[in-house]
């Protein structure tokens, strides 16, 4: 056993303090609720919710600073056996999403106004968040199953809760249909391994991987179709195709939750399946996973990128958006080849999947106050919104030129940290994903402007008079954009947690 | 010995071989009468009411899935109770044994408590049977 050294008297499972404060407060708000289920109370529910999620963002931030679970304080914290890992990287990202609940949580505030059945949306976020924040400590591939079931089955109930809205309840049945296909095949790639390897813990499936096996053929079917697993999760190719449905579909401040925490949620479990149980040295005879992510980190973002300039709906748009910044995130697995810095490359995953975990959820989240407005939903529909709103389409036009990569939020270094990280590794496919980064940002820098010109230069096309300013969408679109200024000046800060997190995974 | 998989082909190929033939040897057999009567889902049995396109109540699945959870939970006390005498007699303390298992129950009392309260257990009832039982 491991002690906890930043304060000896915290036992080894208080390492999982964020999760169990996520779960405790997700059956609080169950409590709640079942005392008096008509009483919809919102400012209660929505309160509990975001004070949950902000003490399990406060601890995880405390545990990243004070080192818990790092080499400098003993290295990571096993519990259960091995079964799940509290380190650098699970801390991390666990920060991205309890940060980013926190956000949609009061959020929600305003958006759910009025709606029946509050209690049930916030233990669905929360709960979702107690998966994600799972996934980022599951180190056996059965925990991580069942960690990726307990983030994506709240989520399908989240993206169908307007269930008197056509377009949320198809959103919610496609989204749930193509979970359940890509749960299955991500079973059965774990079925595979397993028949292959015999056990089922990451770095014990490296070992029997590296003692030599018989069917490399199973294998490698099995690990192909573990990375399909993944791609639902992320949103890549090939099984990005419920995205923009979904997040179009879904309530806004839901389309932000899972287009910016449940993917990154899903980058932090393929990071550390394939680094920990299938290392390329161990699994190169059998299959060139870099190959196959190369391949799909090209076509994510290529895809993506394309279909989000000829849309002519802002949330879609930023639907096909979040797929291609899946395609970048996908880069820093791509090119972790032996000539390449493997934990930079990493590490700028990481800081991009931080900073879009704020722009993006941040974007997702002024269209949801647009939404709360009723304004339309296309790009002409913006015209001249900035006329009677300037402060959020500030906010709004620092995360579109950061989503673009334009120094003007985070999203710049994080973005030439992943091309740094494609210059080191210095092959032939590397200089084409750095190629293809650079193409895709310029074009997305297009259709970002689109929605900047509407809002500020072009003339509003009726006379619509924004009613109110509620204060829940404001103080989180606001305060996303704090985050995503001060994710510049201050990047150094984050991204030597990064690139320490991710040097201790090698 | 071959590769252990021929069996398996073999196997498969019986498998396809025996119904198929069965099919084509009866076909080549038998006289074609073709009638009405034949086309109907129960030949010589009953005839059927409606299409199979009904609704089912919503609370056959709620009660369904409230069933799911408690078997499930059944399964993972049923280890639990078959160790937890003899944890006990090997010096495992009380609470080690006890408690996970007490919490693993209070998440999902507090689960039925949120479903009964908001009416996922009680039976609705239909206003028309009502009327009618009414009126007999």
């Amino acid at each position: 056993m491991i002690p906890l050294q930043t304060s000896n008297t915290l036992p080894d499972w208080a390492a999982l303090a964020p999760a169990i404060i996520l779960a405790v407060t997700a059956l609080a708000l169950f409590l709640i609720d079942s005392i008096d289920p008509n009483d919809e109370s919102p400012s209660m529910l929505a309160g509990v919710a975001t004070l949950g999620s902000v003490l399990a963002m406060v601890v995880t931030g405390w545990y990243l600073v004070a080192g818990t679970g790092m080499p400098r304080t003993g290295g990571a914290i096993e519990l259960f056996s091995g079964q799940l890992v509290v380190d650098g990287m699970s801390l991390f990202f666990t920060f991205i999403f309890t940060s980013v609940t926190a956000l949609v949580c009061v959020a929600s505030y305003d958006y759910l106004s009025g709606r029946p059945n509050q209690a049930e949306y916030y233990a669905l976020v929360l709960l979702a968040a107690t998966g994600m924040s799972v996934m980022a400590s599951a180190n056996s591939l059965a925990t991580a199953f069942v960690a990726l079931e307990l983030s994506s089955l709240p989520s399908y109930g989240l993206v169908a809760y307007l269930k008197n809205d056509r377009g949320s309840v198809e959103a919610g049945l496609k989204y749930f249909l193509i979970g359940a296909v890509s749960s299955a095949v991500l079973a059965y790639g774990i079925s595979l391994v397993y028949a292959s390897a015999g056990v089922l813990e990451l770095a014990a499936i490296a070992e029997a991987l590296g003692a030599g096996i018989d069917n490399t053929g199973v294998l490698g079917v099995g690990i192909l179709m573990v990375a399909g697993g993944f791609a639902f999760k992320t949103a890549s190719v090939p099984f990005h195709f419920w995205a923009p449905e979904a997040y179009e579909g879904a309530p806004a401040p839901v389309s932000g939750f899972l287009s910016s925490a449940s993917k990154a949620a899903g980058f932090v479990l393929a990071f550390r399946v394939f680094v920990t149980a299938f290392p390329l040295d161990v699994v190169a005879g059998t299959i060139d996973w870099a190959l196959a992510f190369t391949v799909l980190a090209l076509v994510t973002m290529t895809l993506g990128n394309f279909a989000a300039a000829t849309q002519d709906k802002v949330k879609r748009m930023l639907a096909y958006s979040s797929i291609g910044h899946a395609g970048y995130a996908l880069i820093g697995i791509a090119v972790l080849t032996g000539t390449a810095d493997q934990s930079y490359a990493l590490g700028a995953s990481m800081l991009h999947l931080f900073v879009y975990g704020f722009m993006n959820t941040g974007a997702f989240l002024f269209v949801a106050l647009v939404e709360y407005w009723g304004v339309g939903r296309t790009f002409e529909d913006y015209n001249g919104l900035a006329k009677q709103a300037p402060v959020a389409c500030f906010a709004m036009t620092i995360f579109l030129f950061s989503l673009a990569g334009l120094p003007i939020g985070g999203g710049a270094l994080s973005k030439w940290a992943l091309l740094s990280a494609t210059a080191s590794a210095a092959t032939l496919s590397a200089y084409l994903l750095a190629a293809a980064l650079i193409v895709n940002s310029a074009l997305s820098l297009f259709y970002y402007s689109r929605v900047v010109k509407a809002m500020w230069i072009e003339d509003p096309a009726g006379d619509f008079e924004v009613s109110s300013y509620p204060t829940g969408l404001y103080a989180a679109v606001v305060g996303a954009a704090i985050v995503t200024f001060l994710l510049l000046p201050a990047f150094g800060v984050v991204s030597g947690t990064a690139f320490d997190a991710a040097a201790a995974l090698f | 010995m071959g590769n252990p998989w021929i069996a398996i082909g073999a196997l498969a190929l019986v498998g396809l071989l025996i119904p198929v033939g069965m099919m084509v040897i009866s076909k080549l057999l038998r006289p074609s009468v073709p009638e009405q009567g034949k086309r109907s889902t129960y030949e010589s049995g009953e005839v059927p009411t409606g299409d199979t396109r009904i609704r089912f109540n919503i609370q056959y699945y709620m009660v369904a899935l409230l069933f799911v959870i408690f078997d499930i939970e059944t399964v993972l006390i049923f280890p639990w109770t078959v160790i937890y005498r003899s944890a006990l007699e090997n010096g495992v303390g009380l609470t080690r044994v006890l408690a996970p298992m007490l919490v693993f129950v209070g998440i999902l009392v507090v689960g039925l408590g949120w479903a009964w309260r908001n009416g996922a257990v009680k039976w609705v009832r239909s206003p028309r049977a009502e009327k009618r039982k009414d009126a007999r």
